[in-house]
């Protein structure tokens, strides 16, 4: 008898430790806004993460001096009021925005603009043993100097003109924090940010939610939502079953195979908008057969983009002609897509002594950021290009290991994706194409080398006028259109779909998630 | 009793050493290294170098493995690489949900494995039989996570009786209500596999054992069936069913990835899976020690059980 009572009492025990300290939950309300997110974010720090889950949360906390405007990707002011640029594009001067107050109370001013930025790539900055921020040199590399002049005033000083560099101060790591709060919580800043943005941190329940609250002083607008909280639903039955079941209020990065039965369903909304990014097939372009345009040009006749976009992707695609994005400032609207044309691929091949094609293999990630569906969008490429006789292996592999296989450049076609979240050209061409920038250097995969392109990149990086970078641009895409680095595919149509409470939401084109606009019914 | 628990107990310091050893070499001679995914295709090659120095990844294997369990031994298990958090934290708090998911689905396995077991071995080729034999082959063929979706199709979406995912809902209240008919789901599909696996056992040991002697006796002396199936027959049955349990509970440990994947249960699963995908090497090796030691643990507990259930079993 005693045993049975000790088992007895043991299980009790265990039942009480178990669910003892269970988060307690906000109460239900009106105003709090529920989102299902794919993934948890990794962390909240926008300097220190690299993911799309991550930063579309933290952006809601911070802010940056310039920002997209609501509908598009021209650049507008944010926390910096106005802006000038010197004559010989190298220092761009901002007048800071009076009165904001980052959400522990500290001031915002100049020397917190610098702070941001130098305890990313000064070494010596108290904050940049605190974490670990990938981007220092790749979009900070050229600042030669910050200085805070006045408290209102602060002026960055490049090493080399970078027309783009507006853009880049819109990218997540260059978010302005505050400057006492990464100090007092130093590595734990990380997982609990404090920025001028519409909401605060609130709270993270590992893996169940990351909580955030409206910020009552916010600068900008009233926010109209209480409370945000973010879900992480990787499978993506749940998410829908969540948003169908009126558990969850907006879903992202709705499923293909999903998106006809939400473009009708009664109880929700689904929003679609074409995104800065680019899905391609990259050739090597150092190694035969690639090494002949011929051969390039001809590929890209061979697959049929429509089919893809349509069958595979079920319309959340937009087929591309190359790298940017069309409709935007550095568009050359001119261009066309290469149709599908088998026939005018065989006679290509024919031409390049190919008559009878040739075998190659196609590396392609099992998953991956913006990747789509890599391996069924492959396989239908691998189809086509069978068609006109090109015999192509898949060797589909894990994320992490495609990356580094990719280093080798031992590849001779890979499918990789860009997004760049900025419409802004030389963020896309001179990473992925300039010869300056061939792997392991760079990301520029295809080993890519056109002399001419090089020379009007690296020209379009030097004027400040937008409407001559644009000519310039044009030029480079034409070039790319007549040598082509890649099989150009599609830019992804990125989908939202919500419940019909949820009002005021709009998707953007750079991918971030402004949930801030939002009021709910 | 005392000195065998502490025999064993101190046999989990080589079993720990090996697992840690293994998970150490397996991670570490994958392809693919955590700065390159952690900076992600833009990275140039000088980025991806000075965050493996930082990191500490470009020194010898050997080297890297000492430092990590010097740390380790001292309670230490290191700063997860993309979450820079202390990885026993965070393993901790998903480990206790996976307890709680694991746990259930246990005890629904046992319970509900058990009972289908006795009833189809005392009317053995009876309805009830032949449905549970049925409901096996079922149980033990379907994917968890093909289960798990179906469950979730029926029960969230279409009746709307259960939330689909997560551990507790947004807008609930936290209680134990909210967890319970957030655990009900998961539960269940964990339990599937198990359940047909010990109702079998527990069917085929029980046709045996009411076979034996002692029970004509128990039955010659005019006791009530269900006395002699309850009492004599199901308590010597145990023991095979026992040594069952012990394994699937930690099958049941491992198991619990996939289906904390399809429900979003915020478990060291999920967590795991992340770490993996990252290559998080603190991380996944603190996730893996975390659950080796359960997986010893359980097997520890149900040893320490068949002394309970027949007394003729001893310890020295």
């Amino acid at each position: 008898m005693k045993r049975r009572r000790f088992w007895s009492c043991a299980t009790l025990a265990l039942l009480v430790a178990l669910t003892a300290g269970a988060p307690p939950a906000p109460a239900q309300s009106a105003s709090t806004l529920v989102v299902g997110l794919v993934a948890e974010p990794v962390a909240l720090d926008p300097a220190q993460v690299t993911d799309l889950n991550s930063t579309r949360v933290a952006r809601r906390v911070v802010e940056t001096l310039v920002r997209y405007a609501d509908d598009s990707t021209e650049i507008v002011p944010y926390l910096a009021e106005s802006w000038t640029i010197s004559k010989d594009g190298l220092s761009y001067t901002f007048k800071l925005r009076r009165g904001v107050t980052f959400h522990d109370g500290t001031p915002f001013n100049a020397q917190a603009v610098k702070f941001s930025f130098e305890r990313q790539f000064n070494a010596e900055h108290p904050a940049n043993k605190l974490g670990k921020y990938p981007f220092a040199t790749y979009f900070f590399g050229g600042v030669k100097a910050i200085d805070a002049i006045d408290d209102q005033t602060v002026r960055f000083v490049l090493k080399e003109p970078r027309a783009s560099f507006l853009a880049i101060l819109i990218v997540p790591a260059a978010a302005i924090v505050s400057p006492t709060a990464v100090l007092k919580l130093g590595q734990d800043f990380a997982v609990s940010p404090v920025g001028t943005g519409p909401f605060k941190f609130a709270s993270w329940d590992r893996g169940q939610r990351v909580v955030l609250e409206k910020n009552p002083s916010y600068w900008r607008f009233p926010v109209k939502v209480d409370r945000v909280i973010f879900r992480p639903i990787t499978e993506d039955q749940a998410r829908l079953t969540e948003l169908l079941t009126g558990s969850i209020d907006l879903i992202v990065g709705t499923p293909p195979d999903f998106v006809a039965q939400l473009e009708n369903h009664p109880k929700v909304t689904l929003q679609k908008q074409v995104g800065a990014h680019v899905w391609y097939l990259g050739f090597n372009n150092t190694k035969k057969p690639f090494d002949d345009r011929r051969v390039r040009q001809a590929l890209n006749y061979a697959v049929n983009k429509e089919a893809i976009v349509r069958d595979v992707l079920k319309g959340t695609g937009a087929v591309s002609k190359g790298p940017v994005l069309p409709g935007t400032w550095g568009d050359e609207g001119g261009l066309k897509a290469f149709p599908y044309d088998p026939e005018r691929a065989k006679k290509l091949l024919a031409e390049a002594g190919l008559p009878s094609g040739f075998s190659t293999t196609l590396w392609v990630p099992e998953s991956g950021s913006g990747m789509q569906s890599p391996v069924a969008m492959s396989t239908i490429i691998q189809s086509n290009l069978k068609a006109v006789g090109v015999n192509v292996t898949l060797q589909t592999m894990e994320w992490g290991t495609f990356l580094a296989k990719l280093r080798t450049k031992e590849q001779d076609m890979f499918a990789l994706s860009w997004m760049a979240g900025s419409e802004d050209p030389d963020l896309v061409m001179y990473p992925l194409l300039h010869s300056s920038q061939w792997t392991p250097v760079g990301p520029n995969r295809a080993l890519y080398k056109n002399p001419r392109f090089d020379e009007v990149l690296a020209q379009a990086r030097l004027v400040t006028d937008q409407a001559k970078r644009a000519e310039l641009y044009r030029e480079a895409q034409r070039l790319l259109h007549d040598d082509p680095p890649w099989i150009f595919i599609d830019h992804e149509v990125q989908t939202a779909a919500f419940a019909k409470r949820v009002q005021g939401f709009k998707l953007h084109p750079s991918f971030d998630l402004r949930v801030e606009t939002i009021s709910l019914k | 009793m005392g000195r065998y628990l502490l025999r064993r107990l101190l046999l989990l310091v080589p079993v720990l050493l090996g697992v840690s050893v293994v998970v150490f070499l397996v991670l570490h001679l994958s392809p693919g290294d955590p700065a390159e995914i952690m900076l992600g295709s833009q990275a140039s090659q000088a980025d991806v170098a000075r965050l493996r120095a930082d990191l500490g990844l470009d020194e010898p294997l050997p080297l890297q493995y000492a430092r990590w369990m010097a740390h380790v031994l001292q309670g230490d298990l290191g700063r997860s690489i993309r979450m820079r958090q202390p990885v026993l934290g965070e393993v901790l708090i998903r480990f206790r949900a996976t307890l709680i998911l694991t746990t259930t689905a246990l005890f629904l396995s046992t319970v509900c494995g058990i009972a289908l077991g006795v009833l189809s071995a005392a009317r053995p080729r009876s309805l009830v039989d032949r449905l549970s034999t049925l409901g096996s082959i079922f149980g033990a063929s379907m994917p968890s996570f093909w289960l798990g979706l179906v469950l979730m199709v029926c029960f969230s979406l279409w009746l709307g009786w259960l939330p689909a995912s997560g551990m507790y809902g947004a807008h609930g209240t936290g209680g134990l209500a909210d967890l319970l008919s957030h655990l009900a789901l998961p539960a269940v599909t964990l339990a599937a596999a198990s359940t047909t696996i010990i109702a079998r056992l527990t069917r085929s040991t029980m046709l045996d054992i009411l076979r034996q002697d002692f029970v004509r006796t128990a039955r010659a002396k005019g006791l009530v069936e269900r006395g002699v199936v309850l009492r004599h027959a199901l308590r010597n049955a145990l023991i095979p069913t026992v040594t069952v349990v012990g394994v699937q509970a930690g099958y049941l440990l491992g198991g619990a990835i996939l289906t904390e994947t399809v429900f979003a249960w915020p478990g060291v699963g999920t967590l795991m899976i992340q770490g993996i995908l990252a290559r998080d090497f603190p991380l996944v090796q603190g996730c893996v020690l975390v659950i080796a030691l359960g997986f010893v643990l359980f097997n520890l507990a149900v040893d320490l059980l068949y002394a309970f259930l027949d007394p003729r079993i001893r310890y020295e």
